[in-house]
């Protein structure tokens, strides 16, 4: 009795606001982009870095300080609950969240950090390196001025070659990883919407405030 | 119910989030700019006008965030206080019906009827033939003491626009 009294009141956002989904897709964007078409290092790919590293930076932002459903103390990271969810789940029981679902949240968390390590392990790499510079460098290069690439070089190459190669292990290992968790989200979202017959993916792009409009008036 | 913006509000809030996202864009860039300048000795000068700039950028960033909150939040408790309204006023309804004495059909058919749905769309939704209908609107009618629709209608809207309704059967 419970349980329906709660599933009934509580719910995800009909549309999650207008900064949830914007860092959300343009995050989407920056991994894809850099995980398929640009090159490792080239101006296009850092600078899609830092784009997904400002847009991480406010949505950690507005963890704290954002509207209910996108605060971080609405879908804490609970490992054992998120089992439960998922348990649940198989048994066909799926109860509604004010915003994510326990399992979901910890993919949430799991994304976050690992893009903050990939954008971590990439700054180390270009030794924090802006967009603008490596476009400056890239050109020196390309007009036949190799001292611009000499000098970074020397600056580095003697006391951390050792960390410079741990940390483009570690930027390909978690890149890869993140493509992994992407794929199982994408997944967790389409088993999430059959179980619960929603269609979820509308609430992260342009909702469906019309139809749930007229529903709500019909249900009256 | 998750809060349904309206739609000015929606893009509202769409522009500043844009807006904000621009900024922070602008703002991590240029604090890669200051912290690498740093790295590479610029001068003095150049170091302090830079991060007094790209500081105040940082500020107005924050302080875009937190006024884009708080547009949030004014709108989705206003819808909020609709829907309460909305509640307050089915309520009533509900209560006066209550009141006229009306059976759960006519209950169901009174608030269709409310709701602006012709007698063919009554009897479709409930799947009774149209006689039916017209005579348990007749009935409402009688029992509520009104001369037809329009008036049955009026009887609530009167409500809302400042007039306190009398329970006259209570």
């Amino acid at each position: 009795m419970a349980a329906s009294l709660w599933s009934g009141r509580v719910k995800p956002p009909a549309l999650w606001d207008p900064v949830v989904r914007l860092t959300h897709w343009v995050i989407a964007i920056v991994v894809l982009l850099n995980a398929v078409l640009t090159e490792g290092g080239s101006t296009l790919h850092v600078a899609a870095g830092w784009t997904g590293m400002a847009m991480l930076a406010l949505r950690l932002v507005w963890g704290l300080v954002g509207p209910g459903a996108a605060r971080f103390s609405t879908f804490p990271p609970a490992p054992v609950q998120a089992m439960r969810h998922l348990a649940g789940l198989v048994r066909g029981r799926v109860p509604e969240y004010p915003s994510h679902n326990p399992a979901g949240a910890i993919m949430a968390y799991a994304l976050w950090g690992l893009l903050a390590l990939v954008t971590a392990s990439g700054l180390y790499m270009t030794g924090g390196a802006t967009p603008m510079q490596v476009a400056a460098d890239q050109a020196a290069v390309d007009s036949g001025d190799w001292s611009a690439l000499v000098q970074a070089d020397d600056s580095r190459a003697d006391d951390d070659g050792g960390w410079k190669d741990a940390a483009k292990e570690v930027h390909e290992v978690a890149a890869n990883v993140i493509l992994i968790l992407v794929l199982l989200h994408v997944a967790g979202v389409a088993v999430e919407s059959r179980a619960l017959r929603r269609n979820l993916v509308a609430p992260m792009l342009l909702g469906s405030a019309a139809r749930g409009e007229r529903n709500r008036r019909r249900a009256e | 119910m998750g809060p349904i913006l309206r739609p000015k509000g929606r893009r509202e809030t769409a522009a500043l989030s844009v807006f904000v996202a621009l900024q922070s864009l602008a703002a991590v860039f240029f604090v890669g700019d200051v912290f690498s300048d740093l790295a590479a000795d610029a001068d003095s000068l150049h170091i302090w006008f830079e991060g007094v700039v790209t500081l105040a950028l940082v500020l107005g960033v924050l302080f875009g965030i937190v006024s884009l909150r708080r547009t949030i939040t004014l709108i989705e408790e206003q819808d909020r206080a609709l829907d309460v309204a909305r509640g307050a006023l089915a309520d009533v309804v509900e209560r006066q019906f209550t009141a006229w004495g009306l059976t759960p059909a006519e209950t169901d058919v009174g608030l269709l009827a409310l709701k602006g749905l012709d007698v063919a769309e009554i009897a479709a939704l409930r799947g009774a033939a149209q006689g039916t209908v017209r005579a348990q609107l007749t009935r409402i009618y009688a029992k509520a003491g009104v001369s037809g629709r329009a008036q049955f209608a009026a009887y609530f809207v009167e409500d809302l626009m400042g007039e306190g309704l009398p329970l006259r059967a209570a």
